[in-house]
């Protein structure tokens, strides 16, 4: 999957070094921005109040 | 060298996927149960980094993000205060009521929003009940029982150090013109998320019995998860005016 990914990336080695680099950090982003804040509420990690439900 | 790699596996790329017959390195193609493992295990490695990420989410960016937000409100509120005559109706609590200083906790001050849903709590303050049992706020001058709940771990983990709080231990409540300087009488380590009673005007599990200007704070426990509540019971000793120089009262210095 990632070795896919790296053979279809365009330039040399660096560039591909560079490129996989802007996609790590897009993928965190999207996760820490969008995904994580919407699967947090979900998961039972973090209800403080005492409630009757 | 590089070059011919490059325009070798664009022409292969088109041809779709039976270019892997003859990678360009020498690889040879892979058979199709090796390629299921692999992407199978590469599967399994992202999740346990995206999990990991979820860690350091939850315990350290949502701190970041709640901290800022709780500030800018916080200066917020201050800024009111300064400005706002003084007067009955003056009082605005849109931005929050309060701040609340707990010296066991060693956090500073956390400002006090009306409301305990999570979008409040989340915004690194402490919320006060409005449900189930709405909480009576200490300005009334009213006996009652001002409820709160703030988060243990992330979003600012304003009462993560409840703990650390034992009985005797000043609670001070800073409004714009007021002092309320809370003692602690009554801990209770653990007790069931449907436990409700603990936000009654008159807590009688804290062994009081009748009316009286009380403060529960509410989190859970233990860290990191939410199985259970944490609850901490303080009573009113004293109100003091603010001066000029907001002097904070004894409990807050040294």
């Amino acid at each position: 999957m990632y070795g896919w990914i790296w053979r279809h990336l365009p330039g040399s080695v660096w560039v591909r070094a560079l490129i996989s680099l802007v996609l790590v950090l897009a993928v965190v982003y999207v996760l820490f921005q969008y995904i994580f804040p919407w699967a947090e509420p979900l998961l039972p990690f973090n209800d403080v109040t005492v409630d009757n439900q | 060298m590089a070059a011919r790699t490059d325009h070798d596996e664009r022409a292969g790329s088109q041809a779709g996927f039976t270019s892997f017959d003859d990678l360009p390195d020498g690889r040879r193609r892979m058979g199709w149960f090796a390629m299921t493992v692999s992407v199978f295990g590469e599967l399994l490695i992202t999740v346990g980094l995206v999990l990991g990420l979820f860690v350091v989410y939850s315990l350290w960016w949502t701190n970041v993000v709640a901290d800022r937000e709780a500030h800018k409100q916080g200066d917020k509120v201050r800024d009111h205060w300064a400005q706002a005559p003084t007067g009955p109706g003056a009082l605005d609590t849109k931005d929050g009521i309060g701040f609340l200083h707990v010296p066991a906790m060693k956090n500073g001050e956390v400002l006090v929003q009306k409301g305990t849903a999570t979008k409040v709590l989340n915004e690194g303050v402490a919320g006060y009940y409005t449900e189930p049992v709405k909480s009576s706020l200490p300005m009334t001058g009213k006996d009652g029982n001002f409820t709160l709940a703030a988060h243990r771990d992330g979003h600012g983990a304003k009462f993560h150090n409840i703990d650390k709080i034992v009985k005797g231990d000043p609670i001070v409540f800073e409004t714009r013109d007021k002092w309320y300087v809370y003692k602690v009488f009554d801990i209770l380590p653990e007790t069931s998320k449907y436990n409700v009673k603990v936000l009654q005007t008159v807590p009688k599990e804290s062994g009081k019995t009748k009316p009286g200007h009380y403060i529960t704070l509410t989190t859970c426990t233990p860290v990191y998860t939410s199985r259970y509540r944490y609850v901490v019971w303080g009573e009113l000793e004293r109100v003091e005016k603010v001066d000029n120089a907001r002097t904070p009262p004894k409990e807050l210095r040294g």
